[in-house]
């Protein structure tokens, strides 16, 4: 699972659960996949993406120092920031590790690169 | 737009996994003909859901790669797997999801979504059965049978797990957002139609063939101008 799909999920399909997001994140085994850089494509992505999410997943990934904590207004010049954020969404492969439901505690195992996050019948 | 590899695929793998068949094959040919629209719509973020053998979102991820984000979804363990395999064995970047339809994705970010969903009619009580038969969700307690049945099984109409994604349509596309659906004569797709009307979608019969013993539909889906 690369950070940038991380930003995506969320578990509000359990029950109750209101946001569900961001997820609580463990990296216990990463892989580096390099790939091409696009500045364009991650400055498109930004409006997408959710900054606190982005930054909580450069602090879990250990890069929190090449990541502001808050989005700054325009980054489309700095191709400095680009790159880094293209380091971090989509360099960094999670092949284990867990997501945290915010709200429940509910762990979501990843496992081989693939989070599973399927829900029993009586959690939704 | 070109057919990915799947030779890395094994007779083992589908036991568990629907086999690329003509259903997905058309998904492919859809969207190679679309692909004027799909340039101009520059997706930020394209997903398949139950994504089975990988090769349709695999193909999308090779023609627009390092220009979008594709994810896979699929409710089969195995399948994921072999998506994921399948992405790597063509070079295409694109995560795999183990969950139910897009359940797990913040909401109205999808730019395509590609459904090629189990169309076939079954009855209730099989789906039913089948589906939520003893055990629960897990890889552990999924028998191999029952991976493989959700590929195709589709209850009354073969429409169940369709008319649930449709319900939930407006949550998960973007306001661009496209959908290619696969359809079955049998799965009744003017009824589908103007059910996507009534929640403000235009959806047109964007390419449609005959196959030995099938009819199917490529649906083409977008919102209706507000």
């Amino acid at each position: 699972m690369k950070l940038s799909t991380y930003n995506f999920l969320t578990s509000m399909a359990i029950k109750g659960v209101k946001v569900g997001f961001p997820l609580k994140l463990t990296i216990s085994k990463k892989e580096l996949v390099e790939t091409e850089f696009n500045p364009t494509f991650v400055e498109r992505l930004l409006p997408k993406l959710d900054w606190s999410a982005v930054y909580g997943a450069a602090q879990v990934a250990e890069l929190a120092e090449d990541i502001p904590a808050v989005q700054p207004e325009s980054i489309v010049d700095n191709e400095q920031l680009l790159q880094k954020l293209h380091h971090l969404l989509f360099e960094i492969d999670v092949l284990e590790g867990q997501l945290e439901c915010p709200e429940t505690g509910r762990i979501f195992p990843i496992t081989d690169g693939i989070p599973n996050m399927l829900l029993n019948e009586d959690e939704v | 737009m070109e057919t990915p590899h799947f030779d890395h695929l094994t007779s083992q793998d589908y036991e568990h996994v629907y086999e690329p068949a003509e259903d997905s094959f058309l998904l492919l040919d859809a969207l190679e003909a679309d692909l004027p629209f799909l340039n101009g719509l520059q997706p930020r973020l394209c997903v398949e859901i139950g994504s089975g053998s990988g090769i349709i979102i695999t193909a999308l991820s090779k023609q627009l790669a390092n220009t979008s984000l594709c994810l896979a979804t699929d409710i089969n363990p195995k399948a994921c797997d072999a998506t994921r395999r399948t992405a790597r064995h063509n070079g295409g970047r694109v995560d795999s999801v183990n969950c139910n339809l897009a359940d797990v994705l913040r909401k109205r970010l999808v730019d395509v979504l590609l459904f090629n969903p189990p169309y076939v009619v079954t009855s209730d009580d099989e789906l039913q059965c089948q589906m939520f038969g003893p055990g629960s969700a897990g890889e552990s307690n999924l028998s191999t049978e029952r991976n493989l049945v959700y590929s195709w099984a589709g209850g009354k109409d073969g429409r169940r797990v369709t008319d649930t994604l449709i319900q939930q349509l407006d949550d998960i596309l973007s306001p661009l957002g496209v959908l290619y659906l696969l359809l079955l004569r049998e799965n009744k797709p003017n009824e589908i139609i103007k059910r996507l009307d009534s929640l403000r979608f235009k959806a047109v019969k964007f390419m449609e063939r005959r196959i030995p013993g099938e009819y199917l539909y490529i649906l083409k889906v977008t919102r209706l101008p507000s």
